[in-house]
């Protein structure tokens, strides 16, 4: 058998409890306790589950008029004002005359007749094309008044007047409102007694004086339940995959690359040109490149001779020794401003303002691509890469860095092909052992093109590496919906994290 | 792109027995994956430079190379068939080149006449660029009188019967209906004259680059011996196309004819040049680029392996051979990497890396992570939110009218604008998540974006914070300790304050901007009841928005 557990809270409403024989109001039980009401609630709902004390719940209805409601108890119900009116005219009178008299209102006009005729008191005919109403009764008066002049003061409604109850509710002039009642009372007090027993006894707070006046050797302090689970709480947290780029960072900190940034709204020029893809490939158009068209949609290159490079290695390999693409360049489509693509161009800026061996750089934000958001595909995803340039850097070269990234985020098994990327040649894919989706691609990589780092007047050889860190995530924290990385709910977020 | 093959088709075509799992690691270490196998069906997934592997027979013939079936270098014999195509004048702005050719003694059959097909369109869509730059027509050869004439013609005046059909079409007709017409008449219909290939008889070959005729451009199992054309307007891309699919067709037999092209300006040129093209390698340039020590030797054989002819010419000198379905080849580095993949990636060691430098992170980085930090500390929950947003949220819930950096083409008008304030997405976060426990307190921190007429890329980019508060009782002293606590913890202690404000999006007298040396760097407030509508939020909220300076500091020195 288990001993039963309680929480300081539970102690304290037991032994409020305990001193108060037969039932008693949740409302009571907080006053005494000066404690949140809600939170007494609880307490009690967790104690009823528990049966040690059981918690009755009782609705209880309250009526208070309506704006309508009220304004008759001021002036009287319409269908009396205007039978009243009609027994004033010496009980038979035209429907214009007997409202005048009456001073209802258009809207109260309709009202009255309507109950003034299914109640029986007046008559309704027509004469010599007039509509005519005649008293039926002599006297008239209504449980109705009655009810509402009681409601102007009370809340509920007294066992006489409950029969006119659904005629006020139905003609909205009184509405029902029902509140909660929480009550309890304790089940087993002998049970109780015990548990409170055990725990109890002894002082609850050690006070600062308690301290300066050693009084403290003279107490006994009451234990407290310190095996409760505790309640789950929210404070401030790191966002998961925010807390997973900080750990990639730690990483590539940790092998000495240097952080950088670049633009999201790109020039084509260097999200593309400058990386040697060609100005009409298929991943320049709309259906996969975002254009940016507002306020702008064309921006400048700043660097006329770097641009007369690129163009030129473009249209004929300029001086690299490269055949190029052998058709014509275009400024305009160079100018063009877009989403970028990839987080490529930004090592393109870097390599441009830094262009001295030995570098190693690395970036980890946002790129963007022409996509309908759903579970497996989103406009917008991270990509973690870098370079690498220095005299003498090889493919094996390359091999070794990729294979330390890879290891260094928790891969163990991986493999080479040959890749294909506009931008490099050799050109790598490295797959990684995954336990539950088998060989995934993680880090593409390769050795920039001569066409791409010569208009540059680079020549020693510069790495490209890049990981799937998207994948790699969700891969961790068993996230299938690419929708997930950005969660939107709240909950979601404050109950998961990212653990290494 | 993927190309489907049957098995047992590609493993007659390179000419061994081999277990699917030696199949798929040989083609993973020659640039391609196996993407699915159902039954006989394989699906291999090619990259976009190895236009030449786009078919059963290319991906066989590069095999057989690489596991040594085939040891020669692929040369290709051609006869000149002393055929004649006449290309008339007015093609120059339209679509100016023409090459073809002729393969005899074709093997074919349902199954392979589709195979061609699938070749056709998967050449023309990459290489072609969807037909812009090169289409390709197929045409039974002993149908046709020679010349064939190239011209461009008023399209009232072409009138056919389109492949697979079998009614005649008006030649704007075959654009307006027919389902090549629809995907393809762009290229052509901004002209007043559309190109047109005719036999000697005027019998209409094709409309390059939409549909071939009925009559003479539908191969059968019967045709032994076909014409190939490829027209476009990018002349190496043209003459490309035309070498990768002769020599696929030729791979299981046949022979290849020349024909004679006769442009307008006296020019006559012989295609297809199946010569390879030459280029020299020297053991150094290998070395350099790939790490490996090899000898004049072994580069050969590697580039044997991967379907290259070569001789050594001295010490340390390759004459190497292009075979002229390698299209891709632009550069000496292209060759290297083929070496490479020659000697197998799965036998490259790779080597510890040795370049020293001083690993660092951005001091924008370094100063956000301060800032999480103090309102982690706070008791703010960080979250992460798309960059791109929504007019209706950055402007019309906010009251706000600012210009916003928009692209062209969004996929949803709720992600078709860059952000370039953070509170209003943060209010937007809170408005979904109503049914969350309460209190929320909630920040993100990330790049905003604006327009900027003086810069480069027309928009300036700066990294900001937000944070909300949501709860049936928010406090505005409370925030106010919170932004002093993180604004002291930033050594501001002596240079921050705030000034009262008016913002239509906050309450009345609730709202002040945030000055650091009498500059204003952001905001707090109570946000206006109007706005919690407009955000569907029914409890009060109180948030702040600081902009941060992207070289990571405040001081100005």
């Amino acid at each position: 058998m288990t001993k039963q557990q309680i929480t300081e809270g539970e102690q304290r409403v037991l032994e409020e409890m305990d001193a108060i024989s037969g039932r008693v109001s949740a409302e009571e039980l907080s006053k005494r306790m000066g404690d949140k009401k809600e939170r007494v609630i609880s307490i009690l709902n967790s104690l009823d589950q528990r049966k040690l004390v059981s918690l009755i719940i009782e609705e209880i209805p309250s009526y208070h008029l309506t704006e309508e409601g009220s304004e008759y108890t001021s002036h009287g119900l319409p269908e009396i004002r205007l039978f009243n009116a009609v027994k004033e005219l010496h009980g038979k009178a035209t429907m214009d005359d007997a409202v005048e008299k009456s001073g209802l209102t258009q809207r109260a006009q309709g009202i009255a007749i309507n109950w003034a005729r299914k109640k029986g008191w007046l008559k309704i005919g027509k004469e010599n094309g007039d509509t005519v109403l005649e008293t039926v009764t002599e006297d008239v008066d209504s449980d109705i008044e009655d009810l509402l002049s009681y409601l102007t003061k009370n809340s509920h409604i007294p066992e006489n007047l409950d029969n006119v109850k659904q005629e006020a509710l139905s003609r909205t002039l009184v509405e029902e409102t029902t509140r909660k009642k929480f009550e309890a009372e304790i089940t087993d007090r002998e049970t109780v007694r015990s548990l409170i027993s055990v725990q109890g006894g002894g002082v609850t707070h050690l006070t600062p004086s308690m301290i300066t006046e050693g009084t403290w050797k003279e107490v006994e302090f009451r234990p407290f339940n310190v095996e409760a689970h505790p309640a789950p709480v929210f404070l401030g947290r790191k966002h998961p995959y925010a807390e997973f780029n900080d750990w990639l960072r730690e990483i590539l900190i940790g092998l000495g690359f240097e952080e950088w940034f670049g633009p999201y709204v790109e020039t084509e020029f260097w999200n593309n040109d400058a990386l040697f893809v060609p100005q009409d490939h298929v991943s320049r158009e709309i259906q996969d490149q975002f254009r940016v068209d507002q306020p702008y949609s064309h921006g400048d290159i700043s660097d006329n001779k770097y641009y007369k490079a690129v163009k030129s290695v473009h249209e004929d390999g300029g001086d690299t020794g490269s055949k190029g693409y052998q058709s014509t360049f275009s400024k305009e489509v160079s100018t063009r401003l877009c989403l970028r693509s990839h987080t490529t161009p930004v090592s393109m800026r870097f390599l441009h303002d830094h262009r001295l061996s030995p570098q190693k750089m690395f970036i980890i934000d946002r790129n963007f691509r022409s996509e309908k958001l759903s579970a497996s595909h989103a406009m917008e995803f991270n990509q973690c890469e870098g370079i690498i340039m220095d005299a003498n850097l090889t493919l094996k070269d390359l091999m070794g860095y990729i294979t330390e990234i890879v290891e260094s985020v928790g891969i163990k098994k991986m493999k080479f092909k040959p890749g294909q990327f506009p931008f490099t040649e050799p050109s790598i894919e490295c797959f990684a052992k995954h336990e539950e989706l088998g060989w995934i691609e993680v880090a593409p990589g390769g050795i920039f093109r001569p066409e791409v780092t010569a208009p540059l007047g680079i020549k020693d050889s510069v790495l490209a590496w890049g990981i799937g860190s998207g994948r790699l995530y969700m891969a961790s924290m068993g996230i299938s919906d690419i929708r997930d990385l950005y969660s939107k709910d709240l909950s979601w977020i404050r109950r998961n994290y990212f653990l290494r | 792109m993927i190309v489907e093959c049957k098995i047992d088709d590609l493993l007659e075509l390179i000419g061994t027995e081999m277990s699917i799992a030696k199949l798929e690691e040989t083609l993973f270490l020659l640039k391609a994956e196996v993407e699915e196998v159902k039954g006989n069906q394989i699906q291999i997934e090619i990259n976009p430079d190895r236009q030449d592997m786009l078919s059963a027979e290319g991906i066989a013939r590069a095999v057989k190379s690489f596991i040594g079936i085939n040891t020669k270098p692929h040369r290709y014999e051609v006869v000149a068939s002393g055929k004649k195509i006449v290309a008339k004048r007015g093609l120059a702005k339209i679509r100016r080149y023409i090459s073809c050719g002729i393969v005899k003694g074709l093997e074919s059959h349902d199954e392979l006449i589709k195979e061609y097909m699938r070749l056709q369109e998967a050449l023309t869509s990459t290489h072609g660029r969807n037909r812009r730059n090169a289409s390709i027509g197929l045409y039974v050869h002993d149908d046709l009188k020679f010349p064939v004439k190239y011209y461009a013609a008023k399209p009232e005046k072409i009138e056919f019967v389109p492949l697979g059909n079998e009614e005649s079409m008006r030649a704007r007709e075959i654009l307006e209906k027919h389902e090549k017409g629809q995907e393809f008449g762009y290229i052509i219909d901004k002209f007043k004259k559309w190109p047109l290939l005719v036999d000697d008889e005027d019998k209409i070959l094709s409309l390059p680059p939409i549909i071939n005729s009925n009559d003479l451009g539908r191969i059968t199992v019967d045709t032994e011996n076909i014409f190939v054309e490829v027209t476009g307007t990018h002349l190496p891309t043209v003459n490309q196309a035309l070498n990768i699919m002769l020599t696929s067709l030729v791979e299981r037999g046949g022979t290849i004819e020349s024909v004679e092209v006769h442009y307008p300006d006296g020019k006559s040129v012989v295609t297809p040049s199946l010569e390879p093209t030459k280029i020299r390698l020297d053991l150094g340039e290998v070395q350099s680029l790939t790490g490996l020590d090899l000898t004049t030797r072994q580069v050969l054989e590697c580039l044997r392996k991967m379907g290259y002819g070569g001789k050594a010419i001295g010490k340390e000198t390759i004459e190497v051979e292009i075979p002229p379905y390698r299209v891709d080849v632009l550069h000496i580095v292209d060759v290297i990497e083929d070496v490479a993949i020659g000697y197998g990636f799965d036998k490259i060691q790779p080597t510890m890396p040795e370049t020293m430098t001083r690993g660092k992170l951005l001091p924008a980085t370094r100063l956000k992570n301060k800032i999480r930090d103090l309102l982690i500390g706070a008791g703010y929950q960080e979250i992460l939110s798309y960059i791109l947003s929504s007019p209706e949220i950055l402007n019309d819930k906010m009251l706000r009218d600012s210009d916003l950096v928009g692209t062209l083409n969004p996929k949803s008008r709720d992600y078709s604008v860059l952000r370039n304030s953070l509170l209003p997405i943060l209010l937007e976060f809170i408005s979904q998540n109503q049914h969350a426990d309460y209190p929320q307190k909630v920040f993100e921190i990330g790049d905003i974006i604006t327009p900027d007429k003086e810069k480069e890329t027309r928009s300036r980019q700066v990294p900001s914070v937000a944070g909300v508060i949501i709860d049936s009782e928010v406090n505005l002293t409370n925030l106010m300790n919170e932004l002093g606590f993180l604004l002291r913890n930033l050594g501001l202690d002596e240079d921050f304050s705030f000034t009262r404000n008016t913002n239509p999006a906050f309450i009345e007298g609730r709202y002040a901007t945030i000055e650091v040396i009498s500059e204003s760097i952001g905001y707090f407030g109570q946000i206006a009841p109007i706005v919690l509508e407009n955000f569907n939020l029914s409890k009060p909220v109180i948030g702040f928005e600081i902009e941060i300076p992207t070289k990571g500091t405040w001081n100005p020195a």
